[in-house]
């Protein structure tokens, strides 16, 4: 699904180059779901942003779903990330003067859908989260679980294969945190790949697979479910 | 997705009132000043005439004084506007022309017989019959006058509407008798509403006036001793052997208004060998003593010859078009700061699949939504500014100083235009930021 070699993507000043990630490697299988750690700078939110073709590396190969993205235009990785891939933001990035179904329908927009295919996969993703009550409200008038469960409801409306989340949980309480980990175990279990960056261990381990980044480098890569197995043995 | 961008851009128009009235505000200004006086300049350059602009001919002949040439200081061909009434009648006898028309202001005392109507003094051009075809003035009942009136005296008149409303409520008054100074003269065409502005068949005398209310032929001259009610120009005040009234139809001073219909090529050919070889004649005759000049001139040429747009207007237009970039440049401004606040969700959208096209799009709209409301409200702003005119200018500029749909329209367009380069680099400016700074920031 995603392969990444030898990436390379550095920030240049007038004084200053950094290297946000430096020959990174990595592949991700269809219906994985990886979690990503690691300090913070260590280019982690970098790499999900080249993965979500938000930005372009300086150097190396990605192939997204077996396309090579590294030379593609503007419109064409516009088009890749609308259909290909969702996106979960720890800030939930609902736009606060759209309501519910208005901001679910801005992907779908973007899609070139009719009305009529946008409101049924806006009423399905809804229904998916628990929130089809709510559909005219606004989002400051949801909790933030239900604001990051309406983030969620807008990446799955366009029904992509490849699902970016950036510390999903991180801005809510324990329980809100665990229901919206297993609506993303739920969305996995129904064949969409995830990778998620988190900084709770405990989040990353319920995931198949956890990288950790130092340095703009994988450091580790461990099978956490294989890892808990052989520990219980 | 241009009406999705539209929702959005009134829906982010409603979400910033302040802002937003401030922009709007900036544009409508611009476009409310620059319209006023662009409406001022649109009315004053209308060619009434533009239809007929090659077949129809402004005649002037060189009968100026040999010491100096006509030349009013501002430009022009040095050629006198205006025919002697010895040329005028001379050209007349001329058959080349398909229609030709010889005429000057005057004014007459109306009364009606048998009736306790006030009199009152109208407005009146002297002219040849084929002054209503030349033209093209509709009538209503009616026609004009046989070709013998324009040779010997016969007192008909053709009215205005308004005068024919005046004094016959607006019946059929054909054969019917109004009295002008006391004289009878019988009714034989009553014409339709008919204002050219400016009044291109006579620039000698305010461009911007009403056309006449009453009409009569050009054979009256002796009868009345008729003389013109507008410019009259001369240089000569020597002994041409005449006395009286005579004197003043055989002398130098030009104060006829001649055009002629020409509808070829050979025919104006004809026509300029014609009036060349009357030059030469009269040259002979001790007259014309500069060198042989003349000029045909068609409508939208004589338009500029006589100055009706002058160099002061053309100049304010200038003025009023940069004030609107001035006003450009803070829409800019205020566009630049709105956008900018709206980046973060640029970057939500470009992550769900927007491209920068789209993003530009969607702003660039936005500032078009702007400049439509820009547009209405500078319509308002350049009506009022239009009335402030004519009530300061006293009714002169009634005229000109009022905007038809055709203004309006390009006060809209000015205004799309005008936003529409006040949104294009704040609109190029979101849609180059980079998302990702504002998807972890928010």
């Amino acid at each position: 699904m995603l392969n990444m070699h030898n990436i390379r993507k550095s920030y240049r000043t007038d004084t200053v180059e950094t290297h946000a990630l430096r020959d990174f490697s990595l592949s991700v299988d269809e219906g994985e779901f990886v979690s990503v750690t690691g300090p913070s700078g260590s280019g982690k939110t970098t790499f999900l942003n080249i993965a979500g073709l938000l930005e372009t590396p300086t150097g190396g190969e990605y192939h997204l779903d077996g396309q090579e993205v590294s030379g593609l235009s503007d419109r064409e990785r516009s088009r890749l990330r609308n259909e290909k891939i969702g996106f979960i933001f720890q800030g939930f990035n609902l736009i606060p003067d759209l309501n519910l179904f208005d901001n679910i329908d801005v992907p779908l927009r973007y899609r070139g859908f009719d009305s009529k295919e946008r409101k049924r996969r806006i009423e399905k993703s809804l229904e998916q989260v628990g929130l089809s009550a709510r559909v005219k409200h606004l989002p400051a008038q949801l909790s933030g679980g239900q604001q990051q469960r309406v983030a969620i409801a807008r990446a799955l409306a366009g029904e992509p294969r490849f699902l970016l989340a950036d510390e999903p949980t991180g801005n809510l309480d324990s329980l809100m945190a665990r229901q919206v980990m297993e609506l993303l175990e739920l969305i996995n279990q129904a064949g969409t790949t995830i990778v998620m960056v988190t900084h709770d261990p405990d989040l990353a381990r319920r995931a198949h697979r956890n990288i950790q980044i130092v340095d703009g480098q994988v450091s580790d890569l461990r099978n956490t479910i294989g890892a808990e197995e052989a520990a219980v043995a | 997705m241009i009406g999705y961008y539209i929702s959005l851009a009134l829906r982010s128009l409603r979400g910033t009132p302040i802002l937003s009235a401030l922009m709007v505000a900036a544009i409508a200004v611009g476009v409310g000043a620059s319209m006023t006086v662009l409406t001022l300049n649109y009315m004053m350059s209308q060619n009434a005439l533009a239809h007929k602009n090659d077949v129809l001919y402004a005649v002037q002949l060189d009968s100026w004084d040999p010491n100096q040439t006509f030349n009013r200081g501002d430009g022009g061909n040095d050629i006198p506007l205006q025919l002697t009434y010895q040329d005028a009648t001379a050209l007349l006898r001329s058959d080349i022309p398909a229609r030709q028309v010889a005429m000057h202001r005057y004014g007459f005392t109306v009364t009606l017989e048998d009736s306790e109507a006030r009199p009152f003094t109208a407005e009146t051009r002297v002219s040849t019959r084929d002054f209503f075809a030349l033209f093209d003035v509709p009538f209503i009942y009616g026609g004009t006058w046989a070709e013998d009136a324009d040779l010997s005296p016969e007192q008909l008149v053709v009215l205005s509407k308004a005068t024919n409303d005046r004094l016959f409520g607006g019946a059929d008054s054909v054969g019917q008798i109004v009295n002008l100074n006391g004289e009878p003269f019988t009714v034989v065409g009553v014409i339709d509403n008919w204002n050219p502005s400016p009044k291109i068949y006579d620039l000698n005398n305010n461009p911007f006036a009403d056309s006449e209310e009453l009409f009569i032929p050009f054979g009256l001259h002796r009868r009345f001793e008729m003389v013109s009610w507008g410019n009259t120009n001369g240089w000569s005040a020597g002994d041409n052997g005449y006395e009286g009234y005579e004197a003043r139809l055989f002398g130098e001073s030009v104060w006829i208004q001649y055009w002629v219909e020409l509808n070829s090529a050979e025919q104006k050919s004809q026509y300029d060998e014609f009036l060349t070889g009357y030059i030469r004649q009269q040259k002979e005759q001790g007259r014309f003593p500069r060198p042989l000049k003349f000029a045909l001139t068609p409508p939208s040429e004589w338009l500029v010859l006589n100055d009706v747009l002058e160099d002061d207007n053309r100049v304010l237009g200038w003025v009023s078009l940069a004030f609107l970039l001035v006003c450009v440049v803070n829409a800019i401004a205020l566009l630049l700061a709105k956008f900018l606040r709206k980046a973060p969700e640029a970057g939500v959208r470009r992550a769900l699949g927007a491209s920068r096209h789209a993003i530009f799009m969607q702003h660039l709209i936005e500032s078009m939504c702007i400049g439509v409301l820009g547009g209405l409200f500078g319509i308002v702003l350049a009506l009022i500014g239009l009335s402030g005119i004519r009530a300061l200018t006293l009714g002169i500029a009634d005229r000109i100083a009022s905007m038809d749909w055709l203004m309006m329209l390009a006060a809209i367009v000015l205004a799309i235009l005008a936003s529409l380069l006040a949104g294009i680099y704040p609109a190029w400016r979101i849609s180059r930021t980079n998302p990702s700074v504002y998807l972890k920031s928010q």
